[in-house]
């Protein structure tokens, strides 16, 4: 709650101030986070690791762009709903192929395949004429919104916070649910989830999928922001960089890959400006060091803070998601 | 008629084989004791009954369905319930969660995500704990219960999807001897619902609990009979002689 209420004041806050740059990096920041924050509900809480989220976001603005670009559609709720579609099926085919079969799915298995993927569809896109080749899709116009345009500044900001928000309500929702329990019994030990009998295949195929189509809203909205569609947006960087925001944030919790991107997007915006060529090095430290001091990323500050400030003779509680260590029955 | 049928079952992992004419027959709400020494192919009858590994050849019978090829979950939700060797409870989930996790088994994903069964399954976890003597530790992760706690969960967790057969491997491995004694007094409450079966070294144990016995030697049946049988049996006897 309280990192949502910074950036409402944020938001207008630095339209106010004329800060036009900074309110686009922070609205472009949100929408990453709603990439990072469903993908951590794939690997975070399901432990299904893919390292190619990107290309779901990537075909969410693929198909904002090509609709809005050749059709002429501007409605952001058409524009997404359409994505989100394109999402939802992509990632139920991407999903059958990764986790039915006889084998149980390894986490490697799965990271080679999207990691694969995502690598083979940036390269695809790169030289596929019909969708723009290595120029991509330029000129995508603003979306309309009941029939008003959405400027970039401040009324994409809102659109980008409501998209965050709403991907936060439903990852509470699904994580204070008791299909929360399964999701993490099929990250800790999916093989006792089938013994029990839990259907594996179908818990990460349900994840997976629903996780795909909130990606693919993410790129959509990423997409008529900017105005522009890039190979990139379906790649390896972002794919990748998707898996670091989780790590510095905090893998399995709400709220921890929305800072991590914040983190990276708007507080080391100037930094990356200033030292694009030691960016990654950076980043490859920060990292290095949040893994080896703080497993649970930035989140963990807090149960260190809790645990610095309590008793030394009481036992330490094992760090939980935020939502996760909510009363099971919701009372 | 019997509720578990293993019938000449064959396994080879390369060139070891590890179950070359494995039987079992269980009659519901049987507590029946699987038995032989180290290597003989106890552990790996008990997976490939489970689902873990399947057969080279032979079948698995439950209820009159041949499941020899099922899945894992398939076997489960038609009745067939496991504890497996080294207690593997959801560590980092507590007592009450790991419990509601086994319970909401037949729960559609629809019903989970909306949280359908949750209340209703109260009662049920309230019951399952005060019969496993869990009730005070039920909001405690289950990583931080005892060795004995743990094995007794897991078994709680086995029973609570309401199994037809459960299979229990090593049930009393590591317990004191105050442990084992209420073990064998949970396990005798779990076959007034269902058949048990148990892979155990303890034989004094095996013996004053089951009703029936089977002996594996080297992948392959030896005997089946009451524990009076076995212990008159001069095959089993050679068995146990011939290792030492």
């Amino acid at each position: 709650m309280a990192l949502v209420a910074a950036v409402v004041v944020a938001g207008p806050l630095l339209d106010a101030a004329g800060q036009s740059y900074w309110l686009v990096s922070l609205t472009r920041a949100l929408l990453l986070s709603v990439l990072a924050v469903s993908t951590n509900l794939a690997w975070g809480v399901t432990g299904i690791f893919t390292l190619g989220q990107a290309v779901f976001f990537g075909f969410g603005a693929y198909a904002a762009g090509l609709l809005a670009t050749k059709s002429g559609v501007t409605s952001l709720l058409v524009l997404a709903g359409a994505a989100g579609a394109a999402g939802v099926i992509a990632g139920l085919v991407i999903g059958a192929f990764l986790f039915f079969g006889r084998r149980r799915v390894g986490e490697l298995y799965v990271g080679l395949v999207t990691l694969a993927l995502t690598y083979a569809l940036e390269r695809l896109a790169t030289v596929w004429d019909v969708i723009g080749a290595a120029n991509g899709i330029p000129g995508v116009p603003l979306p309309t919104l009941l029939g008003t345009e959405i400027e970039t500044g401040l009324p994409f900001f809102w659109v980008a916070l409501v998209a965050l928000v709403a991907t936060f309500a439903l990852g509470a929702w699904l994580l204070r649910s008791q299909f929360a329990l399964v999701m993490r019994a099929v990250r800790d030990d999916d093989e006792r989830a089938e013994f029990l009998g839990y259907r594996r295949p179908q818990v990460q195929l349900a994840v997976f999928t629903v996780v795909s189509g909130i990606g693919a809203i993410a790129g959509a909205l990423y997409a008529v922001e900017e105005g522009f569609v890039s190979p990139s947006f379906l790649g390896v960087a972002l794919s990748t960089q998707v898996l670091v925001y989780i790590l510095l944030g905090g893998r399995g919790t709400l709220v921890g890959p929305a800072l991590g991107v914040l983190l990276l997007e708007v507080g080391g915006q100037r930094i990356q400006e200033s030292l694009p060529s030691e960016w990654p090095i950076i980043v490859g430290a920060m990292l290095l060091l949040v893994i080896m001091f703080l497993p649970g990323g930035v989140m963990d500050l807090r149960s260190l803070g809790r645990t610095l400030r309590r008793p030394a003779v009481q036992p330490t509680s094992t760090m939980r998601p935020e939502v996760a260590g909510a009363d099971p029955h919701g009372e | 008629m019997p509720i578990l049928t293993a019938n000449s079952i064959q396994k080879r992992f390369g060139t070891v084989t590890a179950l070359s004419d494995a039987r079992l027959e269980v009659e519901p709400r049987q507590i029946h004791g699987l038995i032989g020494p180290n290597g003989s192919g106890k552990s790996t009858l008990m997976h490939v009954i489970a689902g873990r590994t399947l057969p080279d050849a032979g079948s698995v019978v439950l209820d009159g369905q041949d499941i020899t090829r099922a899945r894992p979950s398939d076997r489960a939700r038609r009745g067939l319930s496991i504890k497996f060797q080294l207690a593997r409870v959801y560590r980092d989930q507590t007592v009450e969660e790991n419990l509601l996790l086994a319970l909401q088994v037949g729960t559609s994903m629809a019903g989970l995500i909306l949280s359908r069964s949750r209340k209703r399954l109260r009662s049920d976890i309230d019951r399952i704990l005060g019969d496993f003597g869990l009730m005070s530790v039920r909001h405690r992760l289950a990583g931080e219960l005892s060795h004995g706690e743990q094995q007794w969960l897991e078994i709680a967790m086995a029973m609570a999807t309401d199994p037809t057969v459960i299979l229990l491997d090593e049930p009393t491995g590591g317990m004191s001897r105050q442990e084992r004694s209420r073990t064998g007094e949970l396990i005798r409450a779990a076959a007034t619902r269902c058949a048990v079966v148990i892979i155990e070294h303890d034989l004094d144990f095996i013996r004053e609990l089951c009703d029936r016995i089977t002996v594996l030697h080297q992948g392959q049946w030896v005997a089946t009979g009451t524990p009076a049988e076995i212990e008159r049996d001069p095959r089993v006897a050679e068995v146990y002689l011939t290792r030492v």
